[in-house]
C-alpha cells in the first residue's frame, strides 16, 4: 500500500444514525482507479445511505472518506463534485424540457462575455457523447424524447463534464431492458479504460461477474464481505446477503381458516406495473408478498385497495364485489391499509394523535351532526394504550413519534373499525428492532382474531417469519407461491431476483 | 423537538373544546388590542365609541363572509381568486329580478353563486385544473358575465326593502349585516371544527394521499369547498347590494385579495392542512380597524395600502417561523 498510489476512494468506519435507526454501522469500502466495485445487499441494507455519504448529500455521523488519500469534507455535495465524485441516481434527475446539451451543462454553462456560448456548449457535448461512443445522440434533442438508456448516457456525460474520476451508479440497470444494459456496459467499460473508478449498485446478481472487478456485500448497515472477486458464484453471494437469522423475533405463525375466504383477487391488472394477478386470502392468514423493490408489489395492493383504476379484474371481500377504483368503498367493505410511507401516505404529521386515529372512523363519534370530541379523544387514547404506543398521550403531534410508534398510530386507526382485511406495505420500514418485534406480534394477533392480513415486505426475514404463504412478484407478475413454514431465503430470493445463476444471460457473459 | 414547539403544545385547549389554539390567534388578539389602544389614544373622541366600533364591524362584514368561505378553500391547499367577480355576478343576477321582489333577488344571487362556484369546483376537482388557474379564469368570466347581464349599468334595487334591510337595517341598534357576519362565522367555525366534513377538509389539505387511504372522498371534498365559497359570495352580494341599494357589475373589485390577506394573516396555511376560523375573523377585524383608524386620522389611501402590505408580510413571516 505504501509503495503504490492510494486508492481513488477510501471509506473508513462510516457510521450514519437517524433517530431510532442506525443506517450504517462502521462501513469500510474502497475503489481503485479503473475499477468497477459492485455493491450488493438487500433492500434497506444501507447502500443508498453509503453512496449519499460519499456524494456529500448526507453527512455521516462518524468515520472518514478519503479521495486520493486526502480527507473529503462531508455533507457538501459541491465538495464531492469538485473532487471528481459524481453520482448517477436510480431515478434519472434530468430536466425533461431541456436539450441534451443544456442538461449536460446545467449549472456550469460555458459563457462568453456573460452570455451563454451555445456553439461551444454544443461542441463539447458532441465530444463528451463521442467519448461514450454515443455520438448519435443529437445535442439539441430534448431529453424527454430520449429512451431511458440514452438519458442515462446523458447523465453520465454530465458527470464527465465535471471531470468525474469516480462514478457512482445506483442501480443503473433497473430501468433498462437487456439490450439497453449491453449499451450501458459498453459505456462502463469505456470509462474503465480511461481510468475512471466506479461504484456499481445492482440487484441483478448476474451483472456482477459481467461488469465488476470486486464485490462487497452490505447487510444491516455493515459490510458482510468486502472486496471479493467479482466472479464469486451468485449462490455464494446470496448466502452472504441472507446472513444469520435473528432468533425468536417472530411470534407463532398464523394458521389460516381454510374454509373461510375473506379476500379474493381475480385477474387484477394495470399496465405496465401489474400483470393479471389472482389469489385468495383466508381468515386468520398472513399472506406475504415478496419481491424486489419495483416488482409491482405496492402497485398490486394499491389496486386491491381501490387507489388506482385497474385495467382488468375484480376484488371480492366476503364474496361481495368491490366497485373498481374506489378506496372509500373498499374501506366501507372492511379493508384497511398501513401504507409504505407513513409520513407521506399514512399520517397527518401536524395533527395530534387523536385526530390521526379517528380519521377513518369519525362517524362513530358524531352525535347529530357534531363530533363529540371527548368520546373521540377517549377512544383514541384507549386504543393507543392498548397498542403500547409511546407516548400514548393523544394530544401529541404525530410528527413527534418514532417510526415504530407512528406505525402503531396507523394501526390504531384501523383497529377502531372492524376491519376484515388489513394490508401492510413494508410494516417495519424505518422501525427499530424492539418495535419490530411488537409490530410482528400485533400482526400475528390480528390474524388470530380472523382478520385476513396481506403483508408486502422487502425484508425476507419477516416474510419468512410471519407469513402463512408467500407470493413472490417479479416484473409485475406473481411468479411463485411458497409455503411460509417450509421455504427459505435462498428459494425466495431466487424467485425474486431476475436472471439468477441459471439464467442464460450469465452463460453469454464474456 | 425544539422548545418553542413544546411550549406551543402546552397551551391549554380553548373553552368549549376548540382544540389546540395556535400561537398566531393569540398574536392577532394582541394586534387587535394594540390597534384599539392606539386608536383610543390617537383619536380619543371618535375611535372607541360604540357607533364607530359597529361601523367597523359592518364594514368588515362583506369581506368577512367571503373570507370564511375562503378559509375552507385555502384549508384544502386551494385558492379562489374569483370571489370578487362572483359577488358582482350574484348581485347583478339577483338585480334582474328586482321587479319580482326580494325573495327572487335572494334566490337569483344564490343560484349564481352556486353555479359559478360549481364551475370552479368541477374544473378543479374533476377536471384537475390547478385552483389558481381555474379561479383566475372564473375571475374574468364572472366579471364579464356581470357586465353582460347588467348591460354595464348598475340596477337599482331601492324597492327591495328586505334586501336593503340586510345592508342598512338594525336589530336592537346593531346593524343586521353584523349579525349575518357573526352568524356565518359561527356556522363556519362549527363546520370546520366540529363536523366530520370540516375534519375531512383539513385532512385533504394536510395530506391528500393519507386522507384518501383513510377513506376520505377527496374529490368530493375539494368540489364542495368551491361551492361553499360561491355561496358565501352570494351572501356577501346580498349584504353589499343592500348597503348600496343597487346591484353593480363592478362591485367587489379586489375583494379576493382582501379576503385572502385576512385568511393568511389569521394563520390558515396557504399550503393547506391548518385552518382557523377564529384567525380569519381576527384577520378581517385587523384590516377593518386599520382602515377605520387611518380614515379617521385623515391619512391618505396610499398610506393605508402600505400599512396593509407590511402587515401581510410580517404575519406571513411569523407563520414561517412557527413551522
Amino acid at each position: 500500500m505504501t509503495a503504490e498510489a492510494p486508492p481513488l476512494l477510501q471509506v473508513r468506519g462510516i457510521t450514519k444514525e437517524y433517530p431510532g435507526v442506525r443506517a450504517l454501522g462502521g462501513v469500510d469500502f474502497d475503489v481503485r482507479a479503473a475499477e468497477v466495485h459492485c455493491l450488493l445487499g438487500p433492500n434497506g441494507a444501507g447502500k443508498s445511505t453509503l453512496i449519499k455519504c460519499v456524494s456529500g448529500v448526507v453527512a455521516p455521523t462518524d468515520g472518514e472518506i478519503l479521495v486520493d488519500g486526502e480527507p473529503l469534507p462531508t455533507g457538501e455535495p459541491s465538495e464531492s463534485l469538485a473532487r471528481g465524485v459524481a453520482t448517477i441516481y436510480q431515478e434519472l434527475d434530468l430536466v425533461a424540457d431541456l436539450t441534451v446539451a443544456e442538461s449536460i451543462f446545467l449549472g456550469h454553462e460555458p459563457r462568453r462575455a456573460g452570455l451563454l456560448n451555445r456553439d461551444h456548449m454544443r461542441d463539447r457535448t458532441k465530444a463528451l457523447l463521442e467519448r461514450l461512443d454515443h455520438g448519435d445522440i443529437p445535442p439539441d434533442a430534448h431529453v424527454r424524447t430520449l429512451r431511458p438508456a440514452a438519458q442515462q448516457v446523458v447523465s453520465i456525460a454530465r458527470a464527465l463534464s465535471h471531470n468525474a474520476r469516480l462514478l457512482i451508479l445506483d442501480e443503473p440497470s433497473a430501468i433498462l431492458d437487456d439490450h439497453e444494459i449491453d449499451t450501458l456496459f459498453k459505456v462502463v467499460r469505456r470509462l474503465q479504460e480511461e481510468g475512471v473508478g466506479m461504484i456499481y449498485i445492482s440487484h441483478r446478481l448476474d451483472e456482477i461477474s459481467r461488469i465488476g472487478n470486486r464485490v462487497t456485500v452490505l447487510v444491516d448497515g455493515k459490510t458482510v464481505v468486502s472486496g471479493l472477486p467479482a466472479d464469486t458464484p451468485p449462490s455464494e453471494l446470496v448466502l452472504h446477503m441472507v446472513g444469520r437469522r435473528v432468533e425468536q423475533l417472530f411470534p407463532e405463525r398464523a394458521v389460516p381458516r381454510k374454509d373461510e375466504v375473506v379476500l379474493e383477487v381475480r385477474d387484477l391488472s394495470r399496465a405496465p406495473d401489474v400483470q393479471p394477478a389472482s389469489f385468495v386470502v383466508h381468515a386468520g392468514e398472513v399472506l406475504g408478498i415478496g419481491g424486489l423493490v419495483g416488482a409491482g408489489r405496492t402497485e398490486l395492493v394499491r389496486l386491491i385497495y381501490g387507489l388506482e383504476q385497474p385495467d382488468t379484474g375484480e376484488v371480492l371481500v366476503d364474496g361481495r364485489r368491490l366497485p373498481r377504483g374506489r378506496a372509500a368503498a373498499a374501506i366501507a367493505a372492511g379493508l384497511g391499509m398501513a401504507p409504505e410511507d407513513r409520513k407521506s401516505q399514512g399520517l397527518l404529521l401536524d395533527w395530534d394523535l387523536t385526530r390521526n386515529v379517528s380519521l377513518a372512523d369519525l362517524g362513530s363519534y358524531v352525535r347529530g351532526v357534531l363530533i363529540n370530541g371527548r368520546s373521540e379523544r377517549k377512544a383514541a387514547a384507549e386504543q393507543l394504550r392498548a397498542l403500547n404506543t409511546k407516548p400514548d398521550d393523544p394530544d401529541r403531534l404525530a410528527r413527534e413519534l418514532s417510526g415504530g410508534n407512528q406505525q402503531k398510530v396507523v394501526l390504531a386507526r384501523w383497529l377502531m373499525r372492524n376491519c376484515r382485511v388489513l394490508i401492510f406495505d413494508e410494516p417495519t420500514r424505518g422501525v427499530d428492532v424492539g418495535a419490530k418485534q411488537e409490530i410482528y406480534r400485533l400482526i400475528s394477533e390480528l390474524a388470530k382474531t380472523g382478520i385476513a392480513v396481506v403483508m408486502v415486505s422487502s425484508e425476507t426475514e419477516e416474510l419468512l417469519g410471519l407469513s402463512s404463504r408467500i407470493l413472490v412478484m417479479r416484473e409485475g407478475a406473481i411468479v411463485a407461491e411458497l409455503d411460509g413454514a417450509t421455504t427459505d431465503e435462498v428459494e425466495l430470493l431466487s424467485h425474486a431476483v431476475a436472471h439468477t445463476d441459471t439464467s442464460p444471460i450469465l452463460e453469454e457473459a464474456p | 423537538m425544539t422548545a418553542p414547539t413544546a411550549a406551543r403544545r402546552r397551551i391549554p385547549a380553548l373553552p368549549f373544546g376548540a382544540g389546540r389554539a395556535e400561537l398566531q390567534e393569540y398574536a392577532l388578539v394582541g394586534v387587535v388590542a394594540l390597534l384599539l389602544i392606539a386608536g383610543a389614544i390617537l383619536e380619543p373622541d371618535t375611535f372607541l365609541t360604540s357607533d364607530n366600533m359597529l361601523n367597523v364591524l359592518r364594514q368588515a362584514s362583506i369581506v368577512g363572509v367571503v373570507a370564511i368561505g375562503m378559509t375552507f378553500v385555502i384549508a384544502t391547499a386551494g385558492i379562489d381568486l374569483s370571489v370578487g367577480s362572483m359577488v358582482a355576478a350574484a348581485g347583478v343576477l339577483g338585480g334582474q329580478f328586482a321587479d319580482s321582489g326580494s325573495l327572487m333577488f335572494v334566490l337569483g344571487a344564490f343560484a349564481m353563486g352556486v353555479l359559478l362556484g360549481g364551475v370552479n369546483a368541477a374544473a378543479i376537482a374533476y377536471g384537475r385544473v390547478v385552483p389558481f388557474i381555474a379561479t383566475l379564469a372564473m375571475f374574468t368570466m364572472a366579471r364579464g358575465l356581470a357586465l353582460w347581464i347588467s348591460d354595464k349599468t348598475p340596477v337599482s334595487i331601492f324597492n327591495l326593502d328586505f334586501v336593503r334591510w340586510f345592508g342598512t337595517g338594525e336589530i336592537v341598534g346593531i346593524p343586521s349585516a353584523i349579525f349575518v357576519f357573526l352568524g356565518v362565522t359561527a356556522i363556519g367555525w362549527m363546520l370546520l371544527n366540529r363536523t366530520r366534513y370540516g375534519r375531512y377538509v383539513v385532512a385533504v389539505g394536510g395530506n391528500r394521499e393519507a386522507a384518501r387511504i383513510a377513506g376520505v372522498k377527496v374529490q368530493r371534498i375539494i368540489f364542495s369547498v368551491y361551492v361553499l365559497s360561491g355561496i358565501c359570495c352570494a351572501i356577501a352580494a346580498i349584504l353589499l347590494c343592500g348597503r348600496l341599494s343597487s346591484a353593480s357589475p363592478v362591485a367587489g373589485n379586489l375583494l379576493e385579495l382582501d379576503a385572502i390577506a385576512a385568511v393568511v394573516i389569521g394563520g390558515t396555511a396557504l399550503s393547506g392542512g391548518r385552518a382557523t376560523i377564529v384567525g380569519t375573523f381576527l384577520g378581517v377585524l385587523t384590516f377593518a380597524l386599520i382602515f377605520n383608524l387611518l380614515t379617521i386620522m385623515n391619512l391618505a389611501v396610499e398610506i393605508q395600502q402600505v400599512t396593509k402590505g407590511v402587515i401581510i408580510l410580517v404575519a406571513v413571516l411569523i407563520q414561517r417561523k412557527q413551522n
